[in-house]
């Protein structure tokens, strides 16, 4: 028994590295992952490096516009004169306006039906590793009061949920993840359907839309609230509709209202954190609390 | 583990970050390279079977560690990588930049559609597929292999000297 183990060791140990891996990949496809103090121990090495390094770069980056923007610094003093006489009239307008749409706002009874959510501000220090892999790597973790599946947004729309996390960092897997799904609504018609990452880095796929739905080419569709993201978050815009003349539902693609290559910050969607940290703000009226 | 393992993994290690790193800095969407399996590569072709098929599950972990979801995959497509291109290995010459970029491009291709098939049918995403970010990353993946070879076989090299010299590395 001993010699044959010794005999065959090489493609036995290949065999049993192939298959543990695949049998542990299979047992887990379809649910998230929850780290173990290995996976933690890696991130805590690696996080803080990407972090160091996006943020010099990024200092790098800053300090050079700004030695570039001061050339232009006099003409542009003047025109911000000019500008701010301008604003000045345009803010006594605006007041003016504000109040007469409290007013009106009083008069509706207006209520505002959106829960009040608190927003914690993150940082992307890097994005998923392999070319195949949609999430993105913030700044923020359980420390802050990030809990797993937590909504992330930017001002201009939905950008994913919290899939990994440690005490300081965690994974963000975006909407275009084949794993992802969010209840939509979409804006113009009321009428509802489930956006689905597909994989493709540009765009989704928009699923169980009814047919008889008046969808049309460019229509915003909008979180449809639930458990997950608040409601009438931006989610992208429907493009490629096609009704066919049979089936219950219509086929279209939703272009994602964020670009992903290009955001730097994000918001995480804190329910129920016990305390405030630095960084956080709250109420619909904090940048990207409504669509 | 031996020390040239030992560095090999932080070689690793630090390929992971530039790979997360770079396209969040570069805004690529597309044409990111992907330098770990680079790495896979170059131990299926060069390494020992028992040592390459453990550094390429190492190495494939940490690119699981980056993707979130869903685990483990990337360790076993390291190791199913190490396994083929190692079997190819007779056939695969990547003496130059050329042929490492050659073997790294087609690797690559190979490595993403493997993913695709396995992800969709395991995870019941469904099948989609796109061609042209794959060759964009297969393209990244070919640019950048000369340099991650270069590296690799300077750090052998730097072993082999020491083994040479009397007395070892210590």
């Amino acid at each position: 028994m001993h010699s044959i183990f010794k005999r065959f060791r090489e493609p036995i140990f290949v065999i049993a590295l192939l298959a543990v891996p695949f049998v542990l990949f299979f047992v887990r496809a379809k649910k998230g992952r929850d780290l173990n103090a290995l996976d933690r121990a890696v991130i805590f090495i690696i996080a803080p490096a990407e972090k160091v390094i996006t943020l010099a770069v990024f200092g790098v980056v800053d300090a050079w516009q700004a030695y570039g923007a001061l050339w232009g610094v006099r003409e542009e003093n003047l025109k911000l004169r000019r500008d701010n006489l301008k604003a000045n009239q345009l803010e006594q307008q605006a007041a003016e306006l504000k109040l007469e749409n409290d007013r009106l706002r009083r008069l509706l009874d207006f209520v505002d039906k959106q829960p009040p959510a608190r927003l914690l501000i993150a940082r992307i220090v890097a994005v998923g590793a392999s070319p195949h892999s949609h999430t993105l790597r913030i700044a923020r973790g359980t420390d802050d009061g990030v809990v797993k599946g937590a909504p992330v947004i930017a001002p201009e729309g939905v950008v994913g949920i919290v899939s990994q996390l440690t005490g300081s960092y965690a994974d963000v897997q975006l909407i275009l993840s084949p794993l992802s799904a969010i209840p939509a609504i979409a804006q113009r018609t009321r009428s509802r359907s489930t956006v689905k990452g597909t994989g493709d880095i540009a765009r989704c796929k928009l699923t169980y839309a009814l047919r008889a739905d008046d969808l049309q080419e460019g229509d915003v569709l909008v979180t449809a609230g639930g458990p997950g993201f608040p409601q009438g978050l931006r989610i992208g815009r429907a493009v490629n509709v096609v009704k066919k003349s049979h089936g219950l539902f219509l086929e279209a693609d939703v272009v994602p209202a964020v670009d992903f290559s290009r955001l730097d910050e994000v918001l995480v969607v804190l329910d129920r954190a016990p305390a405030v940290p630095q960084g956080v703000a709250s109420g619909p009226g904090a940048p990207g609390s409504g669509p | 583990m031996t020390w040239r393992a030992g560095f090999v993994l932080l070689v690793a290690a630090g390929l992971a970050i530039l790979e997360s790193v770079i396209p969040h800095l570069f805004h690529l969407r597309a044409a990111r390279p992907d330098l770990l399996l680079i790495v896979v590569l170059y131990l299926a072709l060069r390494d020992d079977v028992v040592q390459g098929a453990a550094l390429s599950a190492a190495t494939g972990y940490l690119s699981d560690l980056s993707s979130a979801t869903p685990a483990f995959l990337y360790t076993f497509l390291a190791v199913l990588t190490f396994v083929v291109v190692r079997t190819a290995g007779a056939a695969l010459r990547t003496e130059g930049g050329i042929q490492s970029a050659v073997v790294a491009f087609g690797a690559t291709l190979g490595h993403s559609l493997v993913a695709t098939l396995i992800f969709g049918f395991f995870t019941g995403s469904g099948l989609h597929f796109e061609a042209a970010p794959l060759l964009w990353s297969a393209f990244g993946t070919a640019i950048a292999a000369p340099f991650v070879f270069a590296v690799l076989r300077r750090l052998d090299a730097s072993f082999q000297h020491a083994d040479e010299a009397p007395g070892g590395l210590l």
